[in-house]
């Protein structure tokens, strides 16, 4: 049997036509349900590179006594660039932080004035592959036999020698990870929900239109050739949806991004254009998933006659 | 073609049944006329043929298969074989004529080419050359009818139901259906027609199987309408 693959094409795009107060209401709802995924994606996918931020601020600082041998602090700061989960390091001197000191005091001089010579230390500061293995990393560190000879305090090192926030770690990490959690789970619900809604959009479309299936039924129609033209609506609807959410958000962004940025200089706000492009994936992918599944079961049932 | 055995038809429990206890066999190029009052059955009577409706008892082969036992993904392939006009017409409401008619040969995977010439010519042999891009509630009732007949026969099938074809038609236009109706069973096309139009099925002349209440009470070749009253 030759059957033209024009005329499903054809028969689609008629019926997308010729029903469209239909197929405005299936569109509007899936551009709705979609927008909204997209929208609470992208501010949770914000959200997360704040928190990572806080995050990759957590690092480890290992103060230098003045008159250690520098070849002992350099096979320290050697050996801490093995430690496994060490980013890299980077060796501040004391003139270093003596300027960091005053670019942080810039407000009130005279606490600069007050200084005799320079007071500071110099340090080594450790940064982390994975801030939430600081513990692992400091424990390495103290182990190093080289370290008693390069800090003032070595009977105890971590009271003042090695700082690293130990307190403030665990709960900025309990923190986000519960933000972490919540914005998941809110996600899942909110597509969860969306889907629904969009099978059920379908379906009422489908349903208007049970009497007509029927009747193809009655003619000799079989069940796919009655089923690809609703198949290939039910995809062009949520294409359709799926892209004009996409357009929406990525507009949005434009407007928004540049606008968090200006008025949260301390935060770092960008969507990647990954993320995006991930985002697309998902709304496309889902969107059609949802259009021929929901389109696909609505029709068996009246394939019944 | 057509064979019933004992077939009864009950749509509601403790109602009269539509059908009781039907036996009747058509052959190959007959035409037959299905006459009764209204409610006696003759749309049941069709819809069982077509395999819209199960019968609660009884057997029917059709066309040499067994339509109550059918699967579901057969049951395309008989229809397509019987050409059907419905009492109700039953159009695709977002298709022009032009496109209900051409859906019958579409079904059957037939190529644009043969559907551009032989559409046209059904739709001028019923008389409806004028209104091939109307859509359905653009079209009378009589109109609408002589869709479904177009419809009904584009394909040529072996068997022609027709269920009250001329019930919206005028009188003279009734009889132009009434003759093409004859002209396709003269080529070989079994027809079966169900009526209650009583001049019609007198000035034909062609056997009549009777209904009153689900029951064959007459059948008789070169038959009446009859029905005293
Ligand atoms: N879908 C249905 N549900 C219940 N009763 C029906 C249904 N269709 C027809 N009937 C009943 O079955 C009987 C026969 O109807 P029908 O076959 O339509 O008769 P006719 O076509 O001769 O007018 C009538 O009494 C009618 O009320
Ligand atoms: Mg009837």
């Amino acid at each position: 049997m030759a059957i033209n693959p024009g005329y499903f094409i054809r028969e689609t795009i008629s019926s997308f036509r010729r029903n469209w107060v239909m197929s405005l209401v299936a569109v509007s709802i899936i551009y709705i349900s979609l927008l909204l995924v997209g929208a609470f994606f992208l501010t949770s996918s914000v959200l997360n590179t704040i928190v990572s931020s806080f995050e990759a601020k957590v690092s480890v600082q290992v103060f230098v006594k003045d008159g250690a041998v520098p070849a002992d602090v350099e096979a320290l700061q050697a050996n801490i660039q093995k430690i496994p989960n060490v980013k890299s390091i980077a060796y501040v001197t004391k003139d270093q932080a003596l300027a960091r000191f005053k670019e942080r005091t810039k407000n009130s001089p005279q606490l600069v004035e007050q200084l005799r010579g320079n007071p500071l230390p110099a340090s080594v500061e450790v940064a982390l592959v994975d801030p939430r293995q600081v513990q692992t990393v400091v424990n390495a560190i103290v182990k190093d036999p080289l370290l008693a000879k390069v800090v003032k305090n070595p009977a105890n090192p971590t009271q003042s020698d090695i700082r690293y926030g130990q307190n403030v770690v665990d709960n900025l990490f309990k923190a986000t990870g519960v933000i972490r959690i919540f914005a998941a789970a809110f996600l899942i619900l909110l597509l969860l929900v969306s889907l629904v809604l969009i099978g059920n959009t379908i379906r009422l479309a489908i349903f208007a239109r049970r009497r007509e299936i029927g009747i193809m039924r009655l003619v000799g129609a079989s069940n796919w050739f009655i089923r690809t033209p609703f198949l290939l609506e039910g995809v062009l609807q949520s294409l359709v949806g799926s892209i004009l959410a996409i357009l929406t958000l990525l507009a949005a962004q434009a407007v928004i991004v540049p606008w968090l940025q200006d008025n949260l200089k301390f935060l770092p706000v960008t969507i990647a254009g990954a993320t995006f492009a991930q985002l697309a994936g998902l709304l496309v992918l889902s969107g059609v998933l949802i259009g021929l599944l929901g389109s696909g079961t609505a029709v068996r049932r009246y394939l019944k006659v | 073609m057509i064979s019933m055995k004992n077939v009864s038809k009950i749509y509601v429990p403790d109602k009269p049944p539509a059908l009781s206890e039907v036996d009747c066999e058509i052959a190959q190029g007959e035409f037959v006329f299905i006459v009764g009052h209204s409610g006696s059955g003759k749309s049941t009577f069709i819809r069982l043929l077509l395999r819209e409706l199960l019968p609660t008892s009884g057997q029917i082969t059709v066309a040499n298969q067994d339509v109550i036992h059918m699967k579901n993904a057969k049951i395309p392939f008989l229809r397509r074989n019987i050409g059907c006009v419905f009492q109700d017409f039953k159009l695709l409401p977002n298709k022009t004529s032009y496109e209900n008619v051409a859906y019958a040969l579409e079904v059957i995977g037939k190529s644009r080419h043969v559907i551009a010439t032989q559409v046209p010519e059904v739709l001028r042999l019923v008389g409806l050359e004028e209104k091939t891009d109307s859509y359905p509630d653009e079209l009378s009732g009589g109109e609408q009818q002589r869709v479904s007949i177009a419809r009904a026969f584009v394909n040529r099938p072996p068997l022609l139901l027709a269920d009250e074809p001329t019930g919206n038609l005028d009188p003279a236009t009734s009889l132009g259906i009434m003759s093409l109706l004859n002209r396709i069973n003269k080529t070989g096309t079994t027809v079966l027609v169900a009526t209650h139009d009583r001049e019609m099925v007198d000035s034909m002349r062609k056997r009549v199987i009777a209904l009153e209440n689900g029951k064959i009470i007459r059948d008789q070749s070169r038959g009446v309408y009859g029905y005293g009253d």
